[in-house]
Formats: C-alpha cells, sequence, structure tokens
C-alpha cells in the first residue's frame, strides 16, 4: 500500500488525507514537499496541552507540525499464557530482566514445552521487531543512539550484546517461525504451545477475537530491561498539500485530534489515544492497564521495525539483515552488515531524537 | 503508384500501435535508462546526471551479486526442468490416451491460475510442520524426506524453483505438444513400417523436429525466469534472510521501499540488457529461417 500511495502522490493525485505511521515514515512525502505544515491547526485545537512531547516530535519535521496522532500502538510488550506460567510456577513479574526471562524459559523447557517463545517471521518484521526491544532494554541512551544513527561501530559492545541476547533468545524459538506469520505466532500463545510472544500491542485483537480474558487467560508485561519505558507505534493523518478538498482534509484532522474522535476510534482499533486526557471507561482492560502505564512511562522512544525511528532506506534494509540473522545466528556478521547499513543511510538521518 | 500507396495505407494502419509501443515501452525504457544515469533518491525526481556512479555502486554491492547468483540458479534448473518435464508429458499425452482431453487440462491448469495464488498455496504446503508436503511424507513412511523447504536457507531457491517448475510444465507440455501433433502422420507411419521402436522413433524422427518448439519455449521460460517476481515475493519475500532474492525483487525493495529511484532504475536496465541477450539472438534466428 505505501508503494501505491507513493505513486499515488508522486503523480499529483494523493487523497485528501492518509495514514500513515509518524516520524521517518512521512519523510520522504515532507521532504518532496508533499505536506502542508498544520501549526496552526495545533494551536487552535490546544493539542500540545494533551499529547506528551516525545509524540508531539514524532509529527514534526523541522520544528513544525506536519501530522495529527490518532492513536498510540505499544511495542514492547511480552504476551504470555497465564495457565502454562501458573503451571509452572513462574511468576511474570520477576521477568523485569533477560537474565530472569531466559531462566523461566529453561524452566518451562524442562517442564516439556519444548519451544516456549514463538516468533513468526514471515514479511521479516517481526524480527526487527524483537531485536528493537532487546536494543532498548539496553538503556535508552543506548536506543536514542541508535536512532540517531550513531551507533556505527560494528564492535559497540552494547550492539553486541543485544545481538547476542537475541541469540539467546532464538534458541528458545519454534523452528518454523520463517513458515508463520505474527498472527500466527500469537495463535500458539493463545493455545498454550508456546508461553511467550513479543509482539506490539495490535496483538490484543486476537486474544479479544479467540475469547480470551485480560488478567484471566492472558497477561502483559513490558519486554525485559524496559520497565517504565513506552515504546511507540503511531499512527497519524497529514495534510497533503494541493489536496482537491482542503477544508474536508482539515475537518477531518479535527475529528482525528480530538478527544470525542480518539475515544470513538481507539477502544475499536484495540490501540490507546494520543491524548492523556481519555475517557478511560471507554476502553477495555488490557487497554487501561496501556494508558496507566503511558501516562506513568519515564521514557518512549519511536519504534525503528514500523518506519518511525530510522529512515525507511535504513529500515528496510534491517528487516533483511535481521532474517538472515535468525537463520545463521552469526553475531558479528549481523553488526557488521547492521553498521554498515547506518553508514550508507547516515545521510538520511535528518531527525535528532531526545528521548532522556 | 498503387505500390507506394499501399504503403503509405500500411503505415497508417500501424501508427497508432507504433506511438502506443513506441511511447510506453520503448520511449519508457529509455526514460529508465536516463533515470539510472542520474542521483534521483526519495519522492522529487531529480535529473542530476552523474555517469555510472549507480552502476559501479551496484558492483560493489553483495545483495546484488547474491540476485544475480539466484537468478542465474534460476535460469539454470527452472529452463532445463521445465522443458524436460513439459517434454515428457507432451510424449505421454501424444499416446492417444482415452482421457486425453482431461489430462491436458489438468496439466496446463497450474499455469492459467494467477501466480499470486499459487504461491500463497506452495507457501502453506511448504510449511514444515503442518504443510501438506511434510505431513505426507511422514503418514508414507517417507518421513526422512522431511525437510525445511522454504524456511532452510540452505535450500529455498531449490523449492521456489521446483514449484515454479510445476507452474510451467503444463505451458511446455502444451507447447511441445503442438509440436508433435504438426510432424507429418506420414513420416511416423514410414518410420513404424520401417520396424523403428518406440524409443527410436521418438529419438530419431520426433525429438530432432521439435528443435523450433523447444526453442520458443526456452525463450519465454528465460525471459521469466530473469523477471520472476510476484510468485517468490509472496512464497518467501526473497528470505530466508537474502537466500532467495533476485534481480527484480531488488528493484522493487530499492524503488518503493527505499525510494531509491535512480539505484532501481539501473538495476532495471541491467535487467532489460540481460534479457535483450537471449531474445535478439532468437529473433535473428527465427527470422532467418523464415526467410529459408
Amino acid at each position: 500500500m505505501k508503494a501505491v500511495m507513493k505513486s499515488l502522490v508522486l503523480a499529483g493525485e494523493a487523497p485528501d488525507a492518509f495514514q500513515m505511521h509518524a516520524g521517518y515514515e512521512g519523510k520522504p512525502y515532507f521532504d518532496a514537499g508533499y505536506l502542508d505544515p498544520i501549526s496552526d491547526l495545533w494551536k487552535e485545537e490546544g493539542w500540545e496541552a494533551a499529547i506528551p512531547k516525545v509524540v508531539q516530535d514524532m509529527v514534526k519535521f523541522n520544528g513544525e507540525y506536519y501530522a495529527v496522532p490518532v492513536n498510540i500502538h505499544r511495542v514492547n510488550v511480552v504476551w504470555y499464557n497465564k495457565a502454562v506460567l501458573d503451571a509452572n510456577g513462574i511468576d511474570p513479574a520477576t521477568l523485569t530482566n533477560w537474565d530472569a526471562f531466559f531462566a523461566a524459559c529453561d524452566k518451562l523447557v524442562a517442564a516439556g514445552i519444548a519451544h516456549p517463545i514463538s516468533l513468526g517471521d514471515v514479511g521479516k518484521w517481526t524480527d526487527t521487531h524483537v531485536l528493537e526491544q532487546i536494543i532498548a532494554g539496553e538503556g535508552i541512551g543506548f536506543y536514542e543512539d541508535w536512532v540517531n544513527g550513531k551507533v556505527t561501530s560494528a564492535t559497540d559492545p552494547k550492539l553486541v550484546h543485544a545481538l547476542e541476547t537475541f541469540k539467546k533468545y532464538l534458541g528458545y524459538v519454534n523452528p518454523d517461525h520463517a513458515a508463520l506469520t505474527w498472527d500466527e505466532a500469537t495463535a500458539m500463545v493463545i493455545r498454550g504451545d508456546a508461553a511467550f510472544n513479543v509482539m506490539g500491542d495490535w496483538a490484543n485483537g486476537e486474544f479479544y477475537v479467540a475469547g480470551k480474558e485480560y488478567g484471566k487467560d492472558y497477561g502483559t508485561f513490558p519486554t525485559p530491561g524496559t520497565a517504565g519505558m513506552y515504546g511507540l507505534c503511531i499512527d497519524c493523518f497529514q495534510h497533503p498539500k494541493g489536496v482537491k478538498h482542503p477544508e474536508n482534509s482539515l475537518k477531518w484532522l479535527r475529528v482525528v485530534g480530538s478527544k470525542d474522535g480518539q475515544d470513538a476510534f481507539n477502544p475499536i482499533k484495540g490501540s490507546i489515544p494520543a491524548r492523556t486526557d481519555a475517557d478511560v471507561t471507554k476502553y477495555g482492560p488490557y487497554q487501561k492497564a496501556a494508558i496507566a502505564d503511558f501516562k506513568a512511562a519515564t521514557y518512549m522512544y519511536p519504534s525503528v521495525a514500523h518506519g518511525s525511528g530510522a529512515p525507511e532506506a535504513f529500515t528496510a534494509k534491517l528487516d533483511d539483515i535481521m532474517s538472515a540473522f535468525v537463520d545463521t545466528r552469526d553475531v558479528s556478521a549481523a553488526a557488521k552488515a547492521l553498521t554498515d547499513a547506518i553508514t550508507a543511510a547516515s545521510a538520511d538521518y535528518t531527525i535528532v531524537w531526545k528521548l532522556h | 503508384m498503387r505500390f507506394i500507396k499501399d504503403k503509405i495505407n500500411t503505415l497508417l494502419v500501424f501508427l497508432p500501435s507504433l506511438i502506443l509501443v513506441g511511447y510506453f515501452v520503448y520511449a519508457s525504457i529509455g526514460w529508465n535508462a536516463i533515470v539510472s544515469l542520474s542521483d534521483w533518491k526519495g519522492l522529487r525526481p531529480s535529473y542530476n546526471i552523474v555517469g555510472l556512479s549507480q552502476y559501479a555502486y551496484l558492483s560493489h554491492d553483495p545483495v546484488f551479486w547474491t540476485s544475480l547468483e539466484n537468478n542465474l540458479l534460476l535460469i539454470s534448473l527452472f529452463v532445463p526442468g521445465s522443458l524436460f518435464l513439459g517434454l515428457f508429458l507432451a510424449i505421454l499425452l501424444d499416446a492417444k490416451v482415452r482421457a486425453e482431453n482431461t489430462f491436458r487440462t489438468i496439466y496446463l491448469l497450474p499455469f492459467a491460475l494467477s501466480f499470486v495464488i499459487t504461491a500463497a498455496l506452495w507457501a502453506w504446503m511448504y510449511n514444515p510442520s503442518i504443510g501438506v508436503i511434510n505431513t505426507l511424507f511422514e503418514k508414507i513412511g517417507l518421513g526422512f524426506l522431511k525437510s525445511g523447504w522454504t524456511t532452510d536457507s540452505s535450500i529455498a531457491m531449490y523449492s521456489v524453483i521446483l514449484a515454479l517448475i510445476w507452474q510451467f510444465s503444463g505451458y511446455t507440455m502444451l507447447v511441445f505438444l503442438a509440436g508433435i501433433r504438426s510432424i507429418p502422420e506420414s513420416q511416423i507411419m514410414a518410420a513404424r513400417v520401417d520396424g523403428a521402436s518406440s524409443l527410436n522413433l521418438y529419438k530419431r524422427i520426433v525429438i530432432p523436429q521439435l528443435k523450433f518448439s523447444a526453442l520458443a519455449a526456452f525463450v519465454v521460460l528465460m525471459v521469466f525466469a530473469l523477471k520472476a517476481f510476484d510468485f517468490i515475493f509472496i512464497l518467501t519475500g526473497g528470505g530466508p534472510g537474502y537466500s532467495t532474492y533476485v534481480l527484480p525483487l531488488m528493484m522493487y525493495r530499492e524503488t518503493f521501499s527505499m525510494t531509491h529511484f535512480a539505484y532501481g532504475a539501473a538495476i532495471a536496465t541491467l535487467l532489460f540488457v540481460i534479457v535483450m541477450m537471449v531474445v535478439v539472438p532468437y529473433l535473428y534466428m527465427s527470422s532467418r529461417r523464415g526467410k529459408e
């Protein structure tokens, strides 16, 4: 769909508004001059008071606002099957670092669950998704360097440590992952074939459709090392330049950014609103917990796997590099390929993220 | 006078299609070649000519060499594989079995199906834990033949080639069947009267006369092997890692995912040159044969 959108925009036939992820995904359009700034709209609607700073930064280019965030999805979430953990005496609240997490996995393997972590990487992006949570677990400072294109040494100890952690993680993963889509991996946790799955909170919809109850059949905790951190994947709408109905486009943006608009859309979508003044009663149990976490988050970071945190030229390459890593488990080759890709795309790193 | 009028009429009849093909095909190819000499990155077109630097960059890109290798592997296995399987099926069908039409339809059906659909089906069949192929092997006692198929990077490309041979053998069968049927019946009867066995009949009479059909099918298969995109994109997306990456896939990724338009144009131009190296000799040979 993104390829179609680029062709439409290039041809001057852009729709009055289209969804995109905040951050770098909008950059090709901004660079080519296809977006109109909407800072005036932001002032009129008073959105700055209702939307947190990191989210504001994600919809700005060169200090001006260009998009309105409609929702927040969290990416650093581990989904677990409660029955499986209870049966093996594992308390998810203790899994705050990778050592504890892997110890729990060892326990599950000993108890007969051969592959306690499920992964489905058809499409390759799920591999990058796991990597970025591991990188975030190395500390917000390192993540900030990573998304600012500063991690250029293949022997960077934090990068190597992150890849080694990922390698260990892969030792607990189902061998047919390359044939499963992300939701099929989530289904493994729903069925109890696996205990854990790392996925953004759009996975909640899968549990909901399967009739599972949050807190009773399944639960979540932040990926090890990222307690208090909220990894962001944000959908937003923008105001393309020269659209056929500019007034309608602005009206749509007003609805999208309003409290009522967000509270109407998000309960169904499964995400939480970008505004901090949401009406919490409208949301399901997982979302209530997520809204509380969002308000209390110490740090927020833009997701790379979903096009926000790093230039698209880098992310597309990263997906391939991660898919190759999952296949070969070669840490030094992956570190070299990754840092080479960052260096090759260095001219594209124009956004300077300030995350802490 | 009449002769010139005829010529003008002929030209006028051809003119509309000449203009359309000229603009949408040849001018576009030329335009693409010019883009490949520029530095266009991102959504704003830029026609700064920077010479052959995109091609130089291409020659240092390991992904390009992997993709080229995979394309060559595809050509070296897929083309002969489809030709031989097609020939075999055509010979079988030529034996005038009772349900010939049914069998012909069955063999031809895969080629008539959308590549996207068959690729999705093959992805499900190749699933190592619950796919039809591994499960069948298990059930009939051939468990040792089970493997990761497209999830195993060492054999993923071969699995892709196998699926493509299945898809195309119906087409080559049809081409060969037509070729076999066009051999004069008198030759076959004369050979039989002279006491030729079936094997000799096929070896000495039928197969040598299929050279032209084989060449026609060969060119079609070669060109497909160089531009195969949708099937591979759906089946593996180029994965695992880079093991099933092919040039058209790389071109798509670079151009649309990474907006490196000039780089993608360079890959496209290179592909065009390779395809021309296959097609032009064929056209020359067939026009010469036409003159004979």
